[in-house]
């Protein structure tokens, strides 16, 4: 738009690069106050404690691409955990039980879709609903009491393949298969397409029920695997598993610059980004040995901070943007330049 | 089904049921507001957490900065709406000033708000509140005087004053009232800045009626408000909505919360009511639009 | 010759309410057909029946001889029937070849679902060519102008192999240069034996550009024929059912001789370059200029909408500098903008609420802002009677209902309240009918009687010529050329829009 070399142009770049350079900041801000920090294992680690909520916020781009929103997630989460559990403490086998969870996640998320689609109610509301009662269902599954899970769970969460533990594995193959889906496939233009405008879709001949069927049903199996992975790493299920999940998934993508209105945003590095950004600080917190009272405090201002820097950019790219009607004989851009 | 479960119409269910509903209206009241503006107020329960705190740490007789002073439940009341007020101004900086979505800016705030409140009190609920305030939870007729004219206060303010067509008209089309000279800014300032008073006020009744400072209080109760507020027939989208249709929302979900409890229900029971009273209430809501807007 | 498409009796009716009777017409093979008519004549629930998104009640439609009853928008694309739309139907978050190839992506195989984007891309840059856009297929839709975006809706159509192609008002947003561009290749097209419909208001070109016309009046064919035996008197005389006068309304009073609006040296860089003018009370002053050259910019910023970097505005002599529109407009100053749906109106609200939505606080009784029903009542009554907008419609009627023509009407009428000083009219007639037009030219002439200052941008040299005063040119940016009543001289005008030097 400007001049590469110019004053703007760099203020431009700065803002266009906000996530990345955000993140940047943080970890040589916490580097720079725990060499611990730093470290190749701690950097696994993070992605570790990352993967649950990675997964989830994955699925949730999809959602948020066509402009929708799912609540239920962690509902979904809970419920699948619920019956998952019950499942695998009935010695039924680990394989086994991860599938009927994913199926579980595909019918949760297609009942939502249903809703949406079929009855044309908002996602918000059908979904606000669905959180209702899968919380309910998942209580009353695991009579509103804790369930410890076999030890198998916890040798998944500690296997590693090629050096990366599971958790890591999935949330990555997640990720990129995400990605290619999105920007590589049909279907995934005709997300970005439906969340730009549903009615215009429908006039280009997209099937933009069945869109919109399947994003919901992603979303709910996406959930589920956060479930698995979530178990994998702390084997129990408590009454409270996955709650309130739902608005850390929103955050972690909007960090990552999906908009909320549809049709922007993407899961690499985007969302994934966004999820990593979060539990870094969470886990640079930790390192520091920060009063654990202080993490949320601490965790919403950063979110804050790129949310801000985001709502700048555009309300800067709008003004640069505006329509130009004569090139101006350029005098140099000086550093008064806006 | 609600009037049939046995012991509805007692008193002491009204009492329940009044304390359950009263704090949920008011809230409810304010968060509609900006609903009508095409806006969302996530902080809204936090907001009633952080205000519950304030109160508590300033009229406490156990270690409240006035404890045992005549002057405690004046500047205690005052206090946490002011705190309502200041925390709806920081929503309306970020959400009408710094342009950052409503949803975001409201979700940021409520993670911070709830985090300030549990840090603030290390998680523990603040006793000991003075008589003449819990007075507020055990009358309910006046908390129930208060909450009314505070809903009716909106519902005149909404339908029949400048103030209220300029809501309707910044959630409609934000473009078009700015070209046709309503200050936007400063009506989207403000409308953050009443829910922020309404959930204060919301906080003052719901800890007279805990008889605590509570930093986890209402925390459950978000999608409670919210739900409320759109079974009422406000519009997520902005530009329609009524306090009316917010009553009768909130009237809805404490009934229904309500009675599921006297039928001796579970816990998770109702839950799974509950949302599929909400998901019936929405079909209900959408097979009326389509009926009536037909293909005109 | 064989027809492509032929209509045969569609009627269409919506709650009891005839809005196509027994329209039958044929568009023969490789032929530009103009449809004309008012709005609400038919012609878009005619189009929305062709595209698939509408059924009709009786009637059918035959394509290319075989009988065609789309039941779904996808039906028409298959059938070899392309829209372009006016309101464009492009994803600007997409890029030009994912527009093109939406609901066709090459794959890369049958059993491998990910887009060949080697395939997609060539096959973009073949289309871009047929349509003479330059640029690369990766482009992303929202950094084109409104024109190229027609020419990409255009290739979208040729794209799908169509055999027919609907261009509905597709020159609305475009500048005279793209539209020229537009006209160019539906030329090509027809070369190609590519049979095109052509929807438009402007008269004109659809005479210039069609083989045949077919114009509607209340859902029915009240006339067809070949632009040579229909003059545009007598298209117009059919469009609205009686002989009209003229087009233009006799202008009551004259112009003042008290400057009301004094701009000098008003500045934005980029934008504009040091405009000076002066408006008199009772002066109605044009603007024009071709698309893009800043017209509408400087209405904005007299409005005070945009920013302005250097000069001076003053109203009655009162400098207007760092005012917000809602001081401006307490001033006296109204601005109907160009964007009605985007800027002018609530779509959503009703009439009421729009017409009371700029005097809201002068409708205040007391100190609590309380709003007086009554006086709100009367003035929305006088309002509707003095722009004559539909008795049918009721106060509490959405405005998103009403035609185009009684949209406008209602953005005009809620700033006539404050009997404004000065008016600023951007396009005031873009997309709107034959009869709206005049009522709204009409009020033009009223708001200067009653010594108003107007300023009217326009599109149309006609219809400056027929309703100004004096009238400025402008050209990137920059006020090239001002033309008094007496000189009017339409190539000169548009002389001054193309290549006109700056007047000192």
């Amino acid at each position: 738009m400007s001049r590469p070399g110019s004053t703007r142009w760099r203020w431009e770049w700065v803002l266009n690069q906000a996530p990345i350079l955000l993140f940047a900041v943080v970890v040589v801000g916490f580097g720079l106050l725990s060499p611990a920090f730093l470290r190749p294992v701690n950097a696994m680690n993070i992605l570790i404690q990352t993967s649950s909520t990675g997964i989830l916020a994955v699925g949730m781009t999809f959602v948020l691409l066509t402009a929708g929103v799912d609540l239920s997630v962690g509902s979904i989460m809970f419920v699948a955990a619920a019956v998952g559990g019950k499942l695998a403490v009935s010695g039924f086998p680990v394989a086994g039980v991860i599938a009927v969870m994913a199926g579980i996640g595909i019918v949760y998320g297609s009942v939502n879709a249903l809703f949406i689609t079929r009855f044309a109610v908002l996602a918000f509301v059908v979904t606000l609903a669905t959180r209702y009662f899968g919380r309910g269902l998942g209580l009353r599954i695991t009579e509103t009491r804790a369930m410890n899970l076999p030890e198998e769970f916890y040798a998944l969460g500690a296997t590693k393949i090629a050096g990366l533990p599971l958790p890591v594995l999935i949330f990555g193959m997640v990720a990129i298969l995400a990605h290619v889906v999105l920007t590589r496939t049909p279907f995934g233009r005709h997300v970005y397409a439906v969340g730009a405008d549903a009615d215009a879709a429908r006039k280009a001949g997209i099937r933009t029920k069945g869109v919109l069927f399947a994003v919901y049903g992603i979303c709910g199996v996406s959930a589920a695997m956060a479930a698995v992975v979530a178990l994998s790493q702390a084997p129990a299920v408590s009454p409270g598993f996955g709650n309130n999940r739902e608005f850390l998934a929103i955050a972690a993508a909007v960090l990552g610059g999906t908009s909320l209105f549809g049709g922007r945003g993407a899961v690499l590095p985007g969302t994934v980004l966004g999820a990593v950004l979060i539990q870094t600080i969470e886990n640079g917190l930790t390192i520091l040995n920060v009063n654990s009272y202080l993490y949320p405090l601490i965790t919403s201002g950063v979110i804050f901070l790129a949310v801000l820097l985001d709502a700048t950019r555009c309300r800067i790219l709008a003004r640069v943007g505006r329509r130009r009607i004569y090139v101006e004989t350029p005098p140099e851009d000086g550093p008064g330049d806006p | 089904m609600a009037p049939l479960a046995p012991g509805f119409a007692t008193l002491g269910n009204l009492q329940t049921l009044l304390a359950y509903l009263l704090p949920l209206l008011v809230a409810a009241v304010g968060l509609t507001l900006v609903l009508v503006i095409g806006g969302m107020d996530l902080s809204v329960t936090s907001t009633i957490a952080l205000a519950s705190v304030v109160g508590g740490k300033v009229m406490s007789a156990e270690d409240g900065w006035l404890a045992g002073s005549p002057w405690a439940v004046p500047v205690g009341v005052l206090g946490m709406l002011a705190t309502g007020a200041v925390l709806g101004a920081m929503n309306g900086v970020a959400v009408a000033v710094c342009r950052i979505p409503a949803f975001i800016a409201t979700l940021t705030s409520m993670m911070f708000l709830s985090g300030l409140a549990i840090w603030i009190t290390l998680s523990r609920k603040i006793g000991g509140l003075p008589p003449s305030f819990l007075v507020l939870g055990q009358n309910l007729w006046m908390a129930a005087a208060i909450a009314g004219v505070a809903a009716g206060v909106a519902h005149l303010a909404l339908s029949r004053t400048v103030y209220g067509r300029w809501l309707y008209a910044v959630g409609q089309n934000a473009r078009a009232a700015w070209v046709s000279g309503v200050p936007v800014v400063w009506v989207t300032f403000g409308t953050y800045v009443a829910s922020g008073v309404f959930a204060a006020l919301s906080a003052v009744l719901f800890t007279a009626v805990l008889e605590t400072g509570n930093p986890e209080m209402a925390r459950d109760n978000l999608l409670d408000v919210i739900g409320a507020v759109v079974i009422g027939g406000t519009s997520l989208f902005g530009g329609k909505g009524s306090v009316a249709g917010t009553f009768f929302g909130v009237v809805f979900l404490a009934l229904v919360d309500n009675s599921l409890n006297l039928l001796g229900l579970t816990y998770y029971t109702i839950l799974m009511v509950k949302g599929g009273v909400i998901l019936g209430a929405a079909l209900v809501d959408s097979a009326r639009n389509r009926f009536a807007g037909g293909a005109g | 010759m064989n027809p492509i498409l032929r209509f045969t009796k569609i009627s269409k009716s919506f709650f009891g309410v005839k809005v196509l009777r027994e329209v039958s017409f044929d568009v023969p093979m490789g032929r530009t057909v103009g449809i004309v008519g008012e709005n609400g004549a038919g012609k878009s629930t005619l189009m929305n029946i062709l595209g698939g998104n509408l059924a009709p009640d009786t009637g059918a439609m035959a394509f290319e001889g075989r009988p065609y009853a789309p039941s779904a928008p996808g039906d028409a694309a298959r059938a070899g029937i392309g829209f372009v739309h006016q309101e464009l139907n492009l994803f600007p978050n997409l890029s030009i070849a994912e527009n093109l190839f939406l609901n066709r992506f090459p794959r890369r195989s049958r059993w491998w679902p990910v887009v060949d984007r080697r395939r997609m891309l060539d096959g973009a840059r073949e289309l871009l060519k047929e349509v003479r856009l330059p640029h690369s297929p990766d482009t992303p839709v929202e950094r084109l102008s409104a024109g190229e975006r027609q020419l990409v809706e255009v290739a979208k159509a040729l794209g799908s192999n169509a055999r027919l192609i609907i261009l509905d008002e597709p020159t609305t947003s475009l500048t005279a240069f793209e539209a020229a561009r537009l006209f160019d290749i539906m030329a090509r097209l027809r070369q190609r034996d590519i049979a095109l419909l052509y929807i438009s208001h402007n008269l004109g070109d659809v005479r210039r550009l069609c083989d045949e016309i077919v114009i509607l009046r209340d859902g029915a064919v009240v006339g067809q024929g070949t632009p040579d035996a229909l003059a545009v008197e007598r298209l117009i005389a059919l469009m609205v059912g009686r002989e009209i006068a003229g087009l233009y309304p006799p202008r009551p009073g004259r112009p003042g001789e008290q400057v009301i609006l004094e701009v000098s040296g008003v500045s934005q860089p980029g934008v504009l370059r040091s405009a000076h003018f002066e408006l008199r009370a009772g002066e109605i002053l044009g603007v024009s200029g071709l698309m893009g050259a800043g017209r509408s910019e400087l209405a904005r910023i007299l409005f005070g909408l945009d920013p302005c970097a250097a000069g001076t505005v003053r109203l009655d002599g009162r400098s207007l500098s760092g005012l917000s529109p809602r001081e401006r407009i307490a001033l006296g100053l109204a601005f109907l903008t160009e964007d009605r749906r985007g800027d002018g109106l609530s779509t959503e609200g009703t009439i009421a609420d729009n017409l009371t939505s700029v005097v809201l606080p002068r409708l205040v009784r007391g100190p609590l802002g309380w709003l007086d029903a009554r006086r709100s009542r009367e003035g929305v009554k006088r309002l509707r009677e003095a722009v004559g907008l539909t008795p049918t419609a009721a106060d509490a009627q959405a405005v998103k209902t009403l035609s185009g023509g009684n949209q406008q009407k209602v953005v005009l009428a809620k700033w006539l309240w404050n009997e404004p000083k000065v008016f600023i009219l951007d396009e005031p007639t873009r997309g709107i009918d034959v009869g709206a037009k005049y009522e709204i030219y009409r009020l033009i002439g009223e708001l200067a009687a009653r010594g108003a200052g107007v300023l009217v941008i326009s599109s149309e040299v006609e219809e400056l010529i027929g309703i100004c005063d004096r009238i400025l040119v402008m050209r990137r940016g920059e006020i090239r050329d001002c033309v008094e009543r007496g000189e009017f001289d339409r190539e000169r005008i548009l002389k001054s829009a193309l290549h006109g030097e700056a007047v000192p």
